[in-house]
């Protein structure tokens, strides 16, 4: 029997599951019930927050998987890339806690993770397939070979998708991160009402940044035509924005579908929540015969469920590090 | 008072010629305040003047992520993102101080949310839209 304790914390959440033999058992992140049992508060941002964090959310996950720490096979922890603060915290506790129980380490790479928590449903893809990982800080299409075999094919080369959402939330008074107020008001707009120019990017990658401004340069035209401009049009705007952006991920999607030849198409991250992507996507996978996958809300986020099934399969291929691992801000996938 | 030089960037074909000259002027301190509206281009001139620094990966906005460390031959150069900082205590906790001190290049956004954290020296790079192509560069040493 593998259990497997895992945690993450690369970013702004701190979060910890429970895998065993290949099945993730829960998926704690800290929020603020978790922290009311201890009398604490939890903080928005606060990398360091981990510190306060990390202890009662392993508690309650292992409490709630019902096991016993002497059952545990091996620690997993989020290796990068990440805020080298937020790293350090789940890196020295997963070695810690690794060395108390005498068990093997394994140090996870958390853009496999994304890709990999397609793993924890029951339908999963088939082998080789194409994820398109969209969130506030990645933009990329990865092919995948296998549990472990990965290429970046395509990547951002500025902004990612997700800060063109929150950005053009932000232009329009909306709260940060404002994306998925973008898509509620989408859910009543005209997508076509006001058009955006497509960013021409070489191959398979992207740009956002140039969006980013062409909607700036947009309402400030309009806004000065007509001061009420953004509240009188807050629906459609939202929606051609919209539009225009899963319109320039899935053109990419769809020309590396072709040229790998592959059907099986996966999307990840915070972003695959969002409700025009995943429309336009299933409509396409009509068109195209493609097999779409979309994970579990709770595993699109930040989570440490992904984190776990990734070091299920790391430890199946013996893939350990060492008490000398150290958090690696920058790592990418190979 | 502090030293100060301007520079007219009319397109962005002058771009990689502005950040030579940026290079030129400010080389010596390593941290640079970025400063500018939503879409002026920061983001833009810290990934020309990191090319010039020998930087050849991709380069993303580290809004999300709050840094993106860079390295090249040349330089390690922490590309810092303050919009989604609150105040002075949460730069704190993420560790800020720990890339200040490291002596390594630290290219900030959206630093004048906690501007009382840095001390001089550092450089000043306010970037001013004049119109869809053109802007225009302010470097100010503050000693």
């Amino acid at each position: 029997m593998i259990t497997i304790l895992a945690i993450e914390s690369s970013c702004d959440e701190t979060s910890a599951a429970v895998l065993r033999d290949g099945k993730v058992l829960n998926n704690l992140i800290a929020t603020q019930s978790v922290h009311e049992r201890y009398g604490g508060v939890v903080p928005e941002l606060a990398s360091r927050a981990h510190q306060q964090h990390i202890v009662p959310v392993v508690n309650q996950a292992i409490q709630e998987a019902n096991i016993s720490k002497n059952e545990i096979s091996a620690v997993a922890f989020t290796q990068g890339p990440g805020l080298l603060g937020s790293l350090l915290v789940g890196t020295a506790f997963a070695k810690a806690f690794a060395l108390g129980l005498n068990v093997p380490l394994i140090g996870v790479n958390h853009m496999k993770a994304h890709i990999l928590a397609h793993f924890i449903a029951d339908t999963k893809p088939n082998f080789p397939f194409l994820c398109l990982t969209v969130s506030g800080g990645h933009t990329q299409i990865v092919l995948v070979r296998d549990y472990l075999d990965m290429e970046v094919i395509g990547q951002t080369q500025d902004d990612a998708v997700g800060e063109a959402f929150d950005k053009t939330a932000k232009m329009l008074g909306l709260p940060y991160p404002g994306g998925q107020y973008i898509d509620r008001y989408a859910k009543e707009g005209n997508p076509l009402a006001f058009g955006f120019p497509d960013v021409n990017t070489p191959d398979l990658n992207f740009s956002f940044s140039g969006i980013k401004t062409a909607v700036l340069y947009f309402l400030q035209k309009n806004t000065k035509e007509n001061p009420n401009f953004i509240q009188e049009n807050i629906s459609d705007i939202c929606a051609s924005v919209q539009q225009t952006l899963v319109r320039i991920l899935l053109k990419k999607v769809r020309k590396a579908a072709e040229r790998y030849k592959i059907k099986e198409i996966a999307i990840a991250g915070g972003v695959s929540a969002n409700s025009g992507l995943r429309k336009t996507l299933q409509d396409m996978a009509l068109e195209k015969k493609w097999n779409v996958y979309v994970p579990d809300f709770q595993y699109c986020t930040d989570n440490a469920g992904m984190i776990a099934i990734t070091a299920y399969y790391q430890y199946l291929a013996n893939d350990f590090v060492g008490q000398d691992a150290n958090p690696d801000p920058r790592l990418r996938i190979a | 008072m502090p030293q100060t030089q301007v520079l007219i960037c009319h397109s962005l074909e002058e771009l990689d010629q502005i950040a030579k000259k940026i290079l030129h002027i400010c080389s010596q301190e390593k941290i640079w305040l970025f400063e500018g509206d939503l879409g002026a281009g920061k983001t833009t001139l810290i990934k020309a003047i990191s090319r010039n620094l020998g930087v050849v990966e991709a380069m993303s906005s580290p809004t999300f992520g709050l840094v993106n460390e860079y390295r090249s031959p040349q330089a390690t150069i922490y590309h810092i993102d303050c919009y989604r900082l609150r105040n002075v205590r949460e730069a704190v906790e993420i560790g800020i101080f720990d890339y200040l001190d490291s002596g390594n290049y630290c290219f900030i956004e959206w630093a004048e949310r906690i501007v009382e954290i840095f001390d001089p020296p550092y450089w000043l790079v306010q970037i001013q839209t004049e119109n869809t192509e053109q802007r225009t560069i302010t470097l100010s040493k503050h000693e």
